[in-house]
């Protein structure tokens, strides 16, 4: 097994800038999931580690081979489509071996690494079935199994799950790690649904217009978000803007916040709603306390979101935990608001 | 009673609207091709022209007349070669179009579809001004100093041929191109990452997939090859002969049972491998 590398690898078409200075390494064995907004570039970086999309500059390693500029098939690349794309013409068996026969794997091993194939997905029962014949999620199981019945060097699965229902796309999230992580084989995904992406993942790449944002487990991406973008897509945040100057803030609607950034300039904090603390009166020793009125409460069932409006122009989103204790605040309650000079502080 | 009565009004609704087609179908084709068939067994006579009568004869003297057999002969040659030339040209031509995402799209495919705009007449004068020993191509050669003196391209067998291919291609074009927009590109994507080069991808999944395209684009073309009648007259020449033309001339001489038998050898060569070829296409497209 091989580890994959990228160095400022872009893809233009004409003007535009589908990728830009893309600089990835994932490491043998590792599980990189790709995620973002739509159109922000990830189908086309995957597509490049394929081979279907030439990088316009840059370079693409797959172990020690530069594969820049080698066709897709003398890659070694599993792939998986969320259209699925197994063979209609072709039994589920025949789709599983053709991976091996272009390996010129020996006929009389091509019927056992089906199955062994098949097998992992569960579903060695249905080998003389047509895709047609199959249910969507089994179907994806088969493009899998195709997928990594030749063993290539990297397994690469475009939202392999986003055509399936909930139920099952948790159920072949659960099947694809297990696999990957038995197999041990590389692994780049693509997705933008956040869920999948944080529970699947080794680690992940967020990417917006193009570029890499940010590059981290989940824990760097949620706790230290690098930019407002990566604390807005991951997770959520709501966002106060104003000034920031020696460990000092002031939104902008005058109200001093403390920081322990060092920024100067105009700046922005971000703050997850969960680390937010809800009073009914001024909290004793702690920095940022500041009054607000309730402007809407949002009951999530566990969770509930209490919206404060702090003034003109600052306005933040508390959640809190529904226990039997729990003192929900109505709307128009005065309230105190506060959170630590922790939270992440980013320069406009 | 109610519930069925949608059904029966579909069936009314149906009826109603095939009947004319299939009226006129009757009356203009079907009734036309019996009285054509019990011509064929009719005897021919110089005086009388035609005696009622059930005679194998017209058939006979096809097949032990070499001017007949010749025709006969050529006409598969041409359309066999012709639709075998269409299919080799026409597939990248189609799946270029299939696979493109350029806005200029449609003004490809009109593109295609625009020389079928210019009637037979015209289109021969223009293949007469490029192939004639004064037209484009010979005086090309003699001013490259390949030919010392003019050559006629034209009135050959080939020059037949390559007037059908660009009266067919368009035909072949347009049915592959259809089939082949409908073949999910990422089938072909996945046949080379599991590492087939582009022939063995095209071997075992593009053209297996393609096959319905295929069929009807060359059941399409050597249909309008074997039945070709304008080309062979125009750029074949008086002594080219193929077969429409042949049961036109018998026409023309008044011999309506020769004329009608011809046409129903022609029909019904060409019915024959027309049904082989789509029998050929569903064994091999066979799914479950
Ligand atoms: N062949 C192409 N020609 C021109 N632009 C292209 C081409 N392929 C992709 N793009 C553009 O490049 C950008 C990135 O596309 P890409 O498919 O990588 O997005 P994505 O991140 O996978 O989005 P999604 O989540 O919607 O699948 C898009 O804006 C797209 O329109
Ligand atoms: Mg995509």
């Amino acid at each position: 097994m091989t580890g994959v590398q990228l160095e400022s690898v872009c893809k233009f078409y004409g003007d535009f800038r589908a990728t830009e200075d893309v600089n990835l390494t994932i490491a043998n064995g590792e599980f990189l999931v790709l995620l973002g907004p739509s159109g922000c570039g990830k189908t086309t970086t995957l597509r490049m580690v394929a081979g279907f999309v030439e990088p316009t500059r840059g370079s693409i390693r797959i172990g020690n081979v530069d594969v820049t500029h080698l066709p897709p098939w003398k890659r070694s690349t599993g792939l998986v489509f969320q259209s699925y794309a197994l063979f209609p013409h072709l039994t589920v068996h025949q789709n599983v071996a053709f991976g091996l026969e272009m390996r010129k794997v020996p006929k009389s091993e091509i019927s056992e690494k089906v199955m062994t194939a098949l097998q992992m997905v569960r579903l060695d029962h249905l080998g003389e079935r047509y895709p047609r014949q199959l249910s969507g999620g089994q179907q994806q199981r088969v493009a899998l199994a195709r997928a990594l019945a030749f063993r290539p060097d990297v397994l690469l699965l475009d939202e392999p799950l986003s055509n399936l229902d909930a139920k099952l796309r948790h159920e072949v999230r659960v099947e694809i790690r297990n696999l990957q992580q038995r197999l041990g084989i590389t692994t780049v995904m693509v997705t933008h649904d956040q869920e999948e992406a944080l529970t699947m993942a080794d680690r992940l790449v967020v990417m917006n217009e193009g570029r890499i944002q940010q590059v981290g487990s989940q824990r760097d991406l949620y706790d230290r978000p690098q930019s407002q973008f990566v604390a807005s897509f991951v997770g959520r945040s709501s966002f106060l803007n104003g000034r920031a100057g020696g460990a000092r803030f002031v939104t902008a609607g005058g109200l001093p916040v403390v920081i322990d950034s060092r920024l100067e300039g105009e700046a922005v904090i971000a703050l997850r709603p969960e680390r937010i603390t809800l009073a009914n009166a001024p909290l004793a020793d702690t920095p940022n306390n500041l009054p607000g009125e309730v402007e809407f409460v949002s009951y999530m069932g566990n969770l509930i979101d209490v919206h404060v409006r702090l003034n003109q122009h600052d306005h933040v989103i508390a959640q809190i935990v529904n226990r039997d204790d729990t003192n929900v605040p109505a709307v128009k309650d005065r309230v105190f608001v506060s959170w630590a000079p922790s939270s992440s502080v980013f320069a406009k | 009673m109610s519930a069925d009565a949608p059904q029966r009004s579909a069936a009314l609704t149906a009826t109603t609207l095939l009947g004319p087609a299939t009226f006129v179908a009757a009356l203009g084709v079907i009734g036309p091709m019996l009285y054509l068939l019990r011509y064929s067994f009719n005897q021919y006579d110089p005086r009388e022209l035609m005696i009622e009568t059930f005679t194998l004869k017209n058939y006979q003297a096809f097949f032990t007349n070499s001017y007949f057999l010749d025709a006969y002969l050529t006409t598969l040659r041409v359309g066999l070669f012709a639709t075998a030339v269409c299919l080799v040209f026409g597939f990248p031509l189609a799946y270029v179009l299939a696979r493109s995402t350029s806005r200029y799209k449609n003004l490809m495919i009109i593109a295609v579809v625009v020389p079928l705009f210019v009637g037979n007449a015209v289109r021969a004068a223009g293949w007469m001004s490029f192939l004639g020993s004064r037209g484009l191509l010979s005086v090309t050669l003699m001013n490259l100093g390949i030919t010392s003196g003019p050559t006629d391209f034209m009135y050959s067998e080939g020059t037949v041929i390559l007037g059908i291919i660009a009266v067919n291609l368009p035909y072949m074009v347009l049915s592959l191109q259809s089939v082949l927009e409908g073949i999910n590109r990422n089938l072909e994507e996945a046949a080379y990452s599991m590492g087939a080069r582009p022939l063995t991808m095209f071997r075992r999944i593009l053209l297996p997939l393609a096959l319905p395209g295929v069929a009807a684009g060359a059941i399409l073309t050597f249909i309008l090859a074997m039945n070709a009648y304008a080309t062979p007259v125009l750029l074949g020449g008086p002594s080219f002969r193929m077969m429409a033309p042949l049961v036109y001339g018998q026409f023309q001489l008044n011999n309506w049972p020769a004329a009608a038998a011809i046409a129903f050898i022609l029909m019904l060569t060409t019915l024959l491998l027309t049904m082989v070829v789509s029998a050929i296409t569903r064994q091999k497209f066979r799914v479950t």
